[in-house]
């Protein structure tokens, strides 16, 4: 049975599909295709929009940090000293020296150390909490630089992921939203407001954790345990990451074939398949799924939720007002044309 | 309300014209912003087109205007988790000789001390990233020799650690590489034996040594 006319003009508008289109088809034809392109560039990149999903992220983001934080400074004569894991001098062996710089080249002594350490947790802390947040978030991605760049050793998917996701929280307004800045300066004009800032730091996470999946699936493409469909076997099998005990897969192998193919297809797939409305959902859900199975059984949490907080810069801003609907900002701040979301 | 076009991208509800869009920003500030996202977009794509292998000739000449930028803020990563498969997981074996004749040993990491799970896997990567550059036992004698001159420094770095931590007098470490069993050999329950390489013995002065 056909929908009313009237319904379908309304499925259209919701949809975008206007009157208006063929009129701005026409405008863009005048405008050009490189005008085009440089238009549709800065409404991608430029947009104002809430910094809310920026501040979740920031929060997740400071206390994956914090915690990374506390573990290396239980250790720092052997991460970071000049007698550790890696001496100072053989660091080059597995950097791309002079380029990969750190603090902890500067200054040797124990105490030193420490209280560099010590530094980058306080940054860690702050950028949670929000207080002070842009100084906080330029010297904890300054912090973990260091680290991971004098502790190549040590260092895995977790420090990548952390330091993807604080440089966009160093180039937005990070802290207008659920910080403990907003509350102390809430006077200020315009805290909390949308910002193309935003957009520009949501915009580089997202296409950033893209570019980390394609590649990460791609490479999986070269294996032959992946085209097999018992890649996943191998990681289960492995007792050195093993915290759960899989090998009764052993005995269902069309269920591991399932699940190595879904994995494969998903991370191949993320980069054009999680901008589309349409299948968004299914491809963070399947995030949250996979980096938690991760997490789990491989003993990895603190990776596997680095990269599902990297996932919420997919998660748009209204579903967090509605999940969150104490912290509003100002209504002047949410004009309708600017509540992006 | 002005008119708006539903948005192909994540969550975010485009204006329908770009004089809407941009109520106070300028256009310098676009374009010198636009520069620097292409140059950030550019780096962390030709990172892991260049590497880890294989990777193109084209690839490694892109990367080289782009590796103070990749280095100052830690971009420059491959992305290759668990590719192209998994593998078998590593410990460094260590047995050493105490100042007082006695003797201890351990391994790197170890799952019984290695506490919280985080410090663990840091310790444990030290494993791993030595033995990617360890050769197996069986390779040829010119192959090892050649990839001994790689792992051996860090070999070096490691031992230093642990006689200091320890307070040793000697320490002799090999890589172990843990049997990876496939489903039919855990059904059957017969599993290989571990395959050990000896790395070496070292003493205080000769893991400072370059």
């Amino acid at each position: 049975m056909s929908r009313p006319p009237s319904m379908l003009a309304e499925r259209s508008r919701q949809r975008g599909y206007s009157p208006e289109q063929p009129a701005k088809q026409a405008e863009e034809a005048e405008l050009g295709w490189l005008a085009a392109w440089a238009d549709a560039w800065s409404r991608f990149w430029f947009t104002p929009t809430d910094p809310l999903p920026l501040a979740i992220i920031r929060i997740f983001t400071g206390a994956i940090l914090t915690w990374s934080c506390l573990v290396w400074l239980m250790d720092t004569d052997a991460f970071f000293g000049t007698r550790g894991w890696l001496p100072p001098a053989e660091v080059w062996r597995m950097n791309d020296q002079p380029w990969q710089w750190s603090w902890y080249f500067a200054f040797g002594s124990p105490t030193a150390i420490r209280v560099l350490a010590g530094i980058t947790l306080i940054a860690a802390l702050l950028l949670t909490l929000g207080l002070a947040t842009p100084l906080a978030a330029w010297i904890a991605l300054l912090g973990l630089v260091s680290a991971a760049n004098r502790a190549p050793l040590n260092t895995f998917g977790l420090d990548d992921m952390l330091g993807m996701l604080l440089v966009g929280l160093a180039i937005g307004p990070s802290g207008s939203r659920l910080s403990l800045d907003r509350r102390l300066l809430a006077a200020e004009q315009g805290r909390g407001a949308v910002s193309a800032r935003a957009t520009v730091a949501l915009r580089l996470i997202q296409v950033h954790l893209c570019v980390v999946y394609f590649f990460s699936g791609c490479g999986k493409l070269f294996g032959v345990t992946w085209w097999e469909g018992v890649a996943i076997w191998g990681a289960a099998a492995n007792g050195q990451y093993r915290t759960l005990d899989l090998t009764w897969l052993a005995a269902h192998p069309l269920t591991i074939n399932a699940i190595t193919l879904a994995t494969l297809f998903w991370e191949v797939a993320y980069v054009a398949l999680v901008w589309p409305r349409l299948t968004r959902r299914l491809f963070l859900a399947m995030a949250v799924a996979v980096h938690l199975g991760i997490g789990l059984t491989m003993g990895m949490m603190e990776f596997g939720l680095a990269m599902i907080t990297a996932n919420l810069a997919f998660v748009p801003a209204a579903t967090w007002r509605r999940l969150l609907p104490n912290d509003r900002p100002s209504p002047t701040f949410l004009t309708p044309r600017t509540d992006l979301a | 309300m002005p008119a708006t076009n539903s948005c192909l991208f994540a969550g975010f509800r485009m204006p329908a014209t770009s004089t809407q869009t941009f109520p106070s920003s300028g256009r310098v500030a676009r374009a010198v912003s636009s520069v620097g996202i292409l140059i950030y977009l550019a780096a962390v794509i030709i990172a892991p087109l260049s590497g880890p292998p294989p990777a193109s000739g084209l690839a490694q000449v892109m990367l080289q205007p782009f590796r103070p930028l990749l280095g100052a803020l830690y971009l420059g990563h491959g992305y290759r988790f668990f590719a192209p498969d998994p593998g078998p997981g590593h410990s460094i074996r260590w047995e050493m000789s105490m100042p007082d004749g006695s003797t201890r040993s351990g391994s790197i990491p170890d799952a019984t001390s290695d506490w919280p799970r985080l410090l663990y896997h840091r310790r444990f990567m030290v494993a791993e990233k030595i033995a990617s550059l360890v050769p197996p036992a069986d390779a040829p004698p010119e192959f090892r020799a050649l990839a001994r001159t790689d792992w051996l420094p860090l070999v070096k770095g490691v031992a230093g650690n642990l006689l200091r931590s320890q307070g040793g007098s000697r320490v002799t470490l090999a890589m172990v590489e843990h049997y990876l069993p496939g489903p039919d050999e855990v059904l059957a329950g017969t599993i290989e034996p571990d395959m050990v390489i000896p790395l070496g013995t070292f003493a205080p002065a000769e893991s400072l040594r370059p």
